[in-house]
């Protein structure tokens, strides 16, 4: 009897071998083949991470969000309208009416005061996005109030206009969460953080069905999403950590959509009647920077070598022939297609010109300078470019690959001599990345300028200024001479933008994606 | 009939084995507690040397020098070293291993995950390479030299030089992508993945357990795979060091013994040869599963397989101390259990020990 069991069940796991295996996502499932490794949280007021905030569009909104189809427009989401207050430092939202969450309670003006008093005062790492409006802990609450059961009054300290305080509400960080469901899973005073990790309590299109860390985030749809219900029933967001299987994924019908695919696989799926490649403008941009901070290496602080560095770089075969398409060449620190960016392209490969500058700044030949990189694609590729061009002209790069945990430690003690890195603006006003580059307080805030000991207390007001100017047109004006002044005389070489490429089966429709890294939208996705 | 005097050795005997096997227990349990101990002193101190700042990954780049402190010392980072140490150490009694701080989850339930997903592969991929390359030892034992005894020598230095991840993109390419006779990378396919509830960790019995038609045929088409791939680096190992441990012992007198009294080969090998290489083949198979154990890292990566090399691995490049010290002592307690049992079992095999 045993035996026969035994052969009935060899049987059977051999005819299941030879049975054809499933090669078609669910016909009401959009299946995301990428990976999910970096999430920490799927709480809005804590998770800061890639995979995190490309999917908190789904799960949650705020009272206004940049317009999918052009992201310089706002778009009124959970607010139906606004009005400034005439001194500029308040703003009251009127809510959209019969707006719900997934659980089916209605959105509140008690709901806005609870998700935004929370995550300031949960203080976790995307809470000084709000703290740019000088909330604290202490008086972010005093700050909100609920004028009746339709309006909510946000106020701020800070000396910002109405019109930086609506784009710092669109970050995920602003996302309303559902206080009548979260309050009773409260643990120790956590504002329900504890729960929110792996739980949702939004009025996206989408709502947490089930998150298995590591593996996959399964998403229903919410069918009372207040700016309508998604397309498909369900999202399922699958961890595959290696690219090459990714694409597998996606050429066979397992998955609808393949994220971060390196650009041979892009190249050989080029001609595949199955897939299509998806191109959508990226902010993320990518620079060099020299640490001017470094006892160790007086060089670094020379502006001859910053000067002579932008002519050292070749831009368009490092975008072109290097990482073939997948990048642009970009010079300024605001992203081209973001209001505001400065779109001239003064540099370009001229060894020549850079070593007059060299000789005329006092940088003798033969100087050595450490140059720390991600030791994944396509860094150290572009370091080895660049380290053969700045050898035409006497400087030699060290190149030290690193893990991007090290990068990170060693930039933020300003332990490096110069890195290759990329910046993902915080939130979608210019402020976020202008902030960082153009601005050094010493004030314990580590910029991007702190790290790079470059000592602007000028640019440092001018980008004060920026961000307190109230006209719009003025604002941009002033942010392109920003950028200007850190194109020429800063320790940063900006040279490329990233391209996104998305790869998905040819029969989806509807998927957007936008230039922040938030803008990820599924709810119009169809196949 | 036995007598009282000859009755109380018997019983002397049994007593004399349970004390003894007494003091093995307590030996083995010692050893488990002064290794453990030992190596997560040593990860903890190599931890404490990484230049990456644990807050920083808490607090993210923009924290105030207030928020940052308060996560420091919530950390117990501001501790002295000793004292983090012992801190740690008593929590490790509690079993509490802490929060990783990639997952945002408690060390202890991503372990009871990734650690069922990765039994299940290196136990499958271990009783296939055990079948096969005991089988090929002794069938290439018996005639040296011979054509199969040349195809296992390739088939061994193919399994032990090709890259893991390479061969797996092949056989996905081939099995999956092409001929679709093989599931995809995953645990599951996507009708069953999310509906099947995880009660033991264990892909085959939660599929089995769910009662969902088709499941455990999915599970099984997904297993295939990542099994064939771990158990060819491991068969061609097995083979070769069992076939030389047969070999060694063919020359031996009671080997010509045998033969001279008529003992076939396949006889002298399984009868005669087998119980006195038993130790050298526990112990290489001992070997090769605590290498499948926590060397799947690969495999695991190319067929998303959430096992505990990649939690690892990705607790590593983030320097997730927490998660990093969890794993390390949940493989350190794998290896010091399977090291026992490996003991007790040539111990029990072996007359020689017993």
């Amino acid at each position: 009897m045993a035996w026969m069991c035994l052969r009935a069940a060899c049987a059977a796991v051999v005819l299941s071998v030879m049975a054809p295996a499933q090669a078609a996502s669910p016909a009401d499932t959009l299946v995301v083949a990428q990976a999910l490794d970096d999430i920490v949280s799927l709480d809005p007021a804590e998770g800061f991470e890639l995979s995190s905030v490309q999917v908190f569009n789904s799960l949650y909104q705020r009272l206004v969000q940049a317009d999918p189809e052009h992201p310089e427009h706002l778009a009124p989401t959970l607010a139906s309208s606004w009005q400034a207050a005439p001194n500029g430092r308040s703003i009251v939202f009127e809510l959209k009416a019969g707006a719900r969450f997934a659980g089916g309670h209605p959105v509140r003006p008690e709901d806005v005061i609870f998700s935004l008093s929370r995550a300031v005062k949960l203080n976790r790492s995307p809470a000084f996005i709000l703290g740019e409006l000088g909330w604290t802990p202490a008086n972010v609450e005093g700050l909100l109030r609920r004028v009746d059961d339709r309006h909510v009054r946000v106020a701020w300290t800070a000396g910002v206009g109405p019109g930086f305080a609506l784009n710092v509400l669109t970050a995920p960080v602003a996302s309303i969460v559902d206080q009548t469901e979260v309050s009773p899973r409260q643990a120790g005073g956590d504002s329900g953080n504890d729960w929110l990790h792996t739980h949702s309590a939004g009025s996206g299109p989408f709502r947490i069905r089930r998150y298995l860390p590591h593996e996959a985030l399964v998403l229903d749809a919410n069918a009372d999403c207040p700016t309508g219900a998604p397309h498909l029933a369900h999202l399922i967001i699958r961890n595959v950590a290696d690219a090459a299987s990714r694409r597998l994924l996606v050429e066979v019908g397992d998955a609808d959509i393949a994220r971060d695919l390196g650009p041979d696989q892009i190249a050989a799926l080029q001609t595949s009647e199955t897939v299509k490649t998806v191109e959508f403008p990226s902010a993320v941009l990518h620079y060099l920077m020299f640490n001017a901070a470094n006892p160790a290496n007086p060089v670094l602080r020379n502006p001859a070598l910053w000067e002579a560095a932008r002519w050292l770089v070749d831009y368009d075969a490092l975008a072109g022939k290097l990482l073939k398409g997948q990048y642009q060449v970009h010079q300024a620190f605001l992203a081209d297609g973001f209001p505001g960016a400065l779109e001239t392209k003064p540099y370009y490969l001229d060894v020549a010109r850079a070593k007059a500058i060299l000789a005329k700044g006092g940088v003798p030949p033969g100087v050595t300078i450490r140059l720390d990189v991600f030791n994944q694609p396509p860094f150290p590729e572009i370091a080895q470019a660049l380290q053969a061009s700045f050898a035409q002209a006497g400087i030699h790069l060290q190149i030290q690959p690193l893990v991007a945990s090290e990068v990170y430690a060693r930039t933020r003690t300003r332990s490096m001599e110069a890195v290759w890195l990329y910046w993902i603006q915080d939130y979608f006003d210019a402020h976020s990345t202008a902030s960082a580059f153009a601005s050094n307080r010493d004030d314990g805030s580590k910029t991007v300028a702190w790290r790079a000991g470059w000592q602007i207390p000028g640019l440092t007001v001018l980008t004060q200024q920026a961000v307190a100017q109230g006209d719009p047109a003025r604002r941009q004006e002033l942010y392109r001479s920003l950028q200007a002044e850190v194109q020429q005389a800063s320790p940063y070489v900006f040279a490329l933008q990233e391209r996104a490429r998305v790869v998905m089966r040819r029969n989806v429709q509807g998927y957007r994606q936008g230039l922040n890294a938030d803008m990820v939208y599924y709810d119009r996705v169809s196949k | 009939m036995a007598s009282q005097d000859d009755a109380l050795p018997v019983g002397d005997g049994f007593g004399i084995r349970m004390r003894r096997s007494g003091v093995l227990l307590a030996r083995g349990a010692l050893r488990l507690v002064v290794t453990v101990c030992g190596l997560l002193t040593l990860t903890f101190s190599l931890s404490s040397l990484s230049p990456i700042d644990p807050v920083l990954r808490v607090v993210g780049d923009h924290a105030s020098r207030q928020t940052y402190e308060e996560a420091r010392h919530r950390l117990g980072l501001d501790e002295s070293w000793p004292l983090q140490l012992m801190h740690f150490g008593a929590r490790i009694v509690r079993a509490d291993l802490g929060v990783s701080q990639t997952t945002g989850q408690p060390v202890r339930s991503d372990l009871a995950t990734a650690l069922p997903a990765t039994l299940e592969l290196a136990t499958l991929a271990m009783l296939a390479s055990a079948v096969l390359g005991l089988s090929l030892a002794f069938l290439t034992a018996a005639r040296p030299g011979g054509l199969l005894d040349a195809a296992t020598r390739v088939f061994s230095m193919i399994g032990n030089s090709m890259p893991a991840f390479w061969l797996g993109l092949v056989l996905l390419y081939v099995f999956y992508a092409r001929l679709h006779w093989a599931g995809s990378p995953g645990r599951l396919d996507d009708a069953f993945e999310y509906t099947v509830d995880h009660h033991s960790g264990l892909v085959l019995v939660d599929a089995w357990l769910s009662g969902i038609p088709g499941a455990v045929s999915s599970a099984v088409q997904h297993l295939v795979l990542p099994v064939i791939v771990l158990a060819i680096g491991v068969t061609g190992k097995v083979a070769r060091m069992v076939r030389a441990a047969l070999l060694g012992e063919m020359g031996r007198d009671y080997v010509t013994l045998a033969r001279a009294k008529g003992a076939g080969t396949a006889r002298i090998l399984l009868r005669h040869v087998l119980p006195n290489i038993s130790g050298v083949v526990l112990t290489v198979l001992a070997l090769a599963y605590a290498s499948l154990l926590e060397g799947a890292v690969l495999t695991e990566t190319v067929f998303a397989w959430p096992g505990l090399g990649r939690y690892l691995t990705t607790a590593l490049f983030a320097a997730d101390t927490p998660a990093i010290l969890g794993a390390t002592l949940v493989i350190g307690i794998c290896f010091v259990i399977l090291n026992e049992l490996t003991d007790r079992l040539i111990s029990a095999t072996d007359a020689r020990l017993a």
